[in-house]
């Protein structure tokens, strides 16, 4: 484990969802793929958390091992994942099967993999009800034209009778989420929501998903690139590299006064309006290419990408560690902690 | 549009008031209605592309940008003859290739590639992705080719992937690393135009910059030109030289970017811009800049597509449709509040 397993004094509310140590690897011809390795992280009920880092850094696969849903050549190899009492990487398939979907529930990044492309979004929908509610064939069919009109489908009715490949991509990624939203999950797990809408719909969505938290609890770890979407939306926000957590904290702060070095570069990497007119035209980008995660490096898996590596970096695995947030001290759940030998310091 | 064309500037792409329809009626048991005592079976139409004109000139980016289900990539599919056009004239380089099949298409591909929306339907499952990549390329050479791995493995390497990807297969890659399959596959043949549907929604911002960054290089070096779909505002305005706005399969403002951005005429136009979320603000409650509902592309509204919408409509727009036309500056609107004086009807 890379992480600090300070005990937290202080923290009442018991956590709906502690992920420890978890570790999900693939085994292919050329290594192991450590898609995920070793991350800890805990989720209160009614918490947003944003899921955040580089393309290909695990973050899915987080949310795939959440949900059981790992194939061969693919395994959780290590550590637990505790969701109200129980540890789901020791349940069965039968009984995650009555958990998934009912108690958590994920909205896929890629939408026609969670559609079957043979039959209407009206019976994808009823579906779902009829597994998870005891809703009469009327009732569901009413409910499933209320979600899809509170997830902005024009003339629901009518589309109901419509096959996934008749929608635009963004009606597509609204209709997974109004699937994943309707059986009212304690936790929600959204891959990448709204990648395909526009920022209208985006907002209108990001509220929705919201409004559930705040109404019913619901636990949200919101997965996404959009770092202005994330900013948005959660409590805390925490940072993937290469399967690692490299930085963790209170939203607002990590947005601000972002610590690890990856993080300041993805922040810096934001087209902004100043680069428009004159030397506009190149972005910053961090230097380099994400490394081969079968032949990591020895020490920090950022250290070839890094303006501050140093020669300890190379050699030695820095550890996740907890520092004071410097915004809102909300108590020991709202730490600022990240792995780096060399943190950047907060500008006055 | 309003082109006046000379022979030494043709555009490379041109598209003349371009319609897309689809029947979705489904089967006539589905169809039947009752109403006023009298049965009916209608017809049910979705209008996803609505008589959409545009062009883009050797090495210049046109970005599209929209509501979800306006018809971008319905249009951008219509353009590279996935879809059968339903009206309207499609040019590239001058030829028309409106009706073009499959096999006088081949030689357009080499000229014209897409990078689709949805990355994973469109790479073929049983497929490595050194075979995916190189397919376009294939196919324009017609067969062997001997450093075919040297070749798969520079594509790779523009995007950020390497040769450990070399021989894996498309599920077993993440959803930003397919997307960036899908750039890397369009790249093999050395296009003149890219139309790119949302290519970089997938991808970290960092990936993201290096996806930009590459695409704006090879428009500097070899002159490519882009279609640029996209939903990400600041994307389109640091990528385009001019801006096209969708809403409901209507094109209702054209113009150079900085003029859309600093001084947008349509309605639909400004409350986009507006709703577009700030770095480090939280999410507000619904400021209903848009209110109303989204109408529907299966009974399109009279008038003004936008006006039930509309915080400005009036009477006229609920009967008369607005055209897009000319106002100055190489900008386009479509909306009565937006009519020159002496209204010319657009070409
Ligand atoms: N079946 C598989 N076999 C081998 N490697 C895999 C397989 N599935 C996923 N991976 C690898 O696991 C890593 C993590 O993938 P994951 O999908 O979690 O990334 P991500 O953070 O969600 O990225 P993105 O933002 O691009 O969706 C990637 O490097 C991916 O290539
Ligand atoms: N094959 C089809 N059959 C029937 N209707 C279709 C088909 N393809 C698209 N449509 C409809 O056409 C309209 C436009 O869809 P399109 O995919 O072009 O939208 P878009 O602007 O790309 O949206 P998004 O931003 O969500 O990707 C939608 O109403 C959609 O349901
Ligand atoms: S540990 Fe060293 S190489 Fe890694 S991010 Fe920090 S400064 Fe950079
Ligand atoms: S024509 Fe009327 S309804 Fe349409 S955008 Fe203009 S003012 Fe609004
Ligand atoms: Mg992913
Ligand atoms: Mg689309």
């Amino acid at each position: 484990m890379t992480e600090s397993s300070m005990p937290r004094p202080g923290n009442v509310t018991t956590p709906l969802l502690s992920v420890k140590g978890l570790r999900t690897w693939f085994h292919t011809f050329g290594g192991i793929v450590k898609a995920v390795d070793g991350v800890s992280f805990d989720v209160a009920p009614g918490e947003i958390m944003g899921l955040v880092g580089e393309s290909g850094g695990g973050k899915s696969m987080i949310g795939f091992s959440i949900m059981g849903l790992i194939d061969p050549p693919g395994r959780v190899e290590a550590g637990s994942i505790e969701f109200g009492g129980r540890d789901l990487a020791r349940l069965g398939e039968d009984e995650m099967r009555s958990i998934r979907g009912k108690e958590i529930a994920m909205i896929f990044q890629d939408p026609m993999t969670a559609l079957n492309p043979l039959y209407t979004i009206g019976n994808q929908i009823e579906e779902t009800l009829a597994l998870h509610t005891t809703l009469s064939a009327r009732e569901r069919r009413e409910k499933a034209i209320e979600m899809l009109h509170k997830v902005g489908i024009p003339q629901p009715e009518q589309r109901l009778h419509h096959y996934p490949h008749q929608f635009s991509g963004g009606m597509r990624q609204r209709v997974v989420i109004a699937i994943a939203m309707i059986a009212r999950p304690r936790l929600l797990i959204a891959d990448e929501p709204t990648t395909a809408l526009d920022v209208t719909i985006q907002a209108q969505l990001l509220r929705l998903m919201r409004q559930q938290v705040e109404e019913s609890g619901t636990s949200l770890i919101l997965i996404t690139h959009d770092l202005a979407a994330v900013s948005q939306m959660a409590d805390t926000i925490v940072v993937l590299y290469c399967g690692r957590i490299v930085e963790r904290g209170p939203a607002g702060d990590i947005i601000a006064r972002p610590r690890h070095p990856y993080t300041r570069g993805l922040i810096d990497s934001i087209p902004h309006e100043t680069d428009i007119d004159g030397a506009k035209r190149r972005l910053s980008q961090i230097p380099g290419n994400v490394p081969d995660i079968r032949k990591l490096p020895p020490g920090c898996a950022f250290a070839p990408r890094c303006p501050r590596a140093s020669g300890l970096c190379r050699m030695q695995d820095p550890v996740l560690s907890e520092r004071e947030g410097t915004g809102d001290g909300q108590g020991p759940r709202r730490l600022h902690a990240t792995a780096c030998h060399h943190p950047l310091t907060v500008s006055p | 549009m309003n082109g006046v064309k000379t022979a030494e500037n043709a555009p490379l792409l041109e598209v003349r008031d371009l319609e897309q329809r689809f029947d979705v009626s489904g089967s006539l048991i589905d169809r039947l209605r009752f109403s006023g005592g009298r049965v009916s079976a209608p017809r049910r139409i979705v209008h996803a592309v609505n008589g959409v004109s545009l062009s883009i000139r050797r090495g210049e980016v046109l970005g599209i940008v929209g509501e979800s289900g306006c018809g971008k990539s319905t249009l951008a599919k219509t353009i590279v003859k996935l879809n059968e056009p339903t009206a309207g004239q499609i040019l590239i380089d001058g030829e028309d290739i409106t009706h073009h099949d499959f096999t006088q298409m081949r030689p357009v591909r080499r000229k014209m590639q897409m990078i689709f929306q949805d990355p994973y339907a469109s790479l073929n499952p049983r497929q490595k992705v050194r075979d995916i990549i190189m397919e376009p390329y294939l196919e324009s050479q017609g067969g062997s080719v001997p450093d075919r791995t040297e070749r798969a493995l520079a594509l790779l390497e523009k995007v950020g992937l390497g040769t450990e990807h070399l021989d894996r297969y498309p599920h077993q890659f993440s959803g930003g690393q397919r997307q960036r399959i899908g750039i890397a596959r369009s790249l093999s043949v050395q296009p003149d135009l890219i139309i790119a549907d949302e290519p970089v929604s997938a991808l970290d911002v960092s990936i993201q910059a290096q996806i930009l960054n590459l695409l704006m290089d090879l428009k500097d070096e070899f002159g490519f030109s882009y279609l640029f779909i996209t939903h990400d505002l600041s994307v389109v305005r640091h990528i385009s030289d001019r801006i096209g706005v969708m809403y409901l399969g209507f094109m209702v403002e054209t113009g150079p970017t900085g003029t859309i951005f600093s001084a947008p005429k349509h309605p639909y136009t400004r409350a986009l811009l507006a709703a577009a979320p700030q770095l480090g603000t939280k999410l507000g409650p619904a400021t209903e800049q848009l209110g109303g509902e989204v109408p529907s592309a299966i009974d399109l509204p009279r008038g003004c597509p936008f006006r039930q919408r509309c915080p400005l409509a009036f009477a006229r727009c609920a009967e008369e449709r607005p055209v897009l036309v000319p106002v100055g500056g190489g900008q386009s609107v479509a909306c009565h509040l937006h009519e020159p004086a002496i209204a010319e009807p657009a070409a």
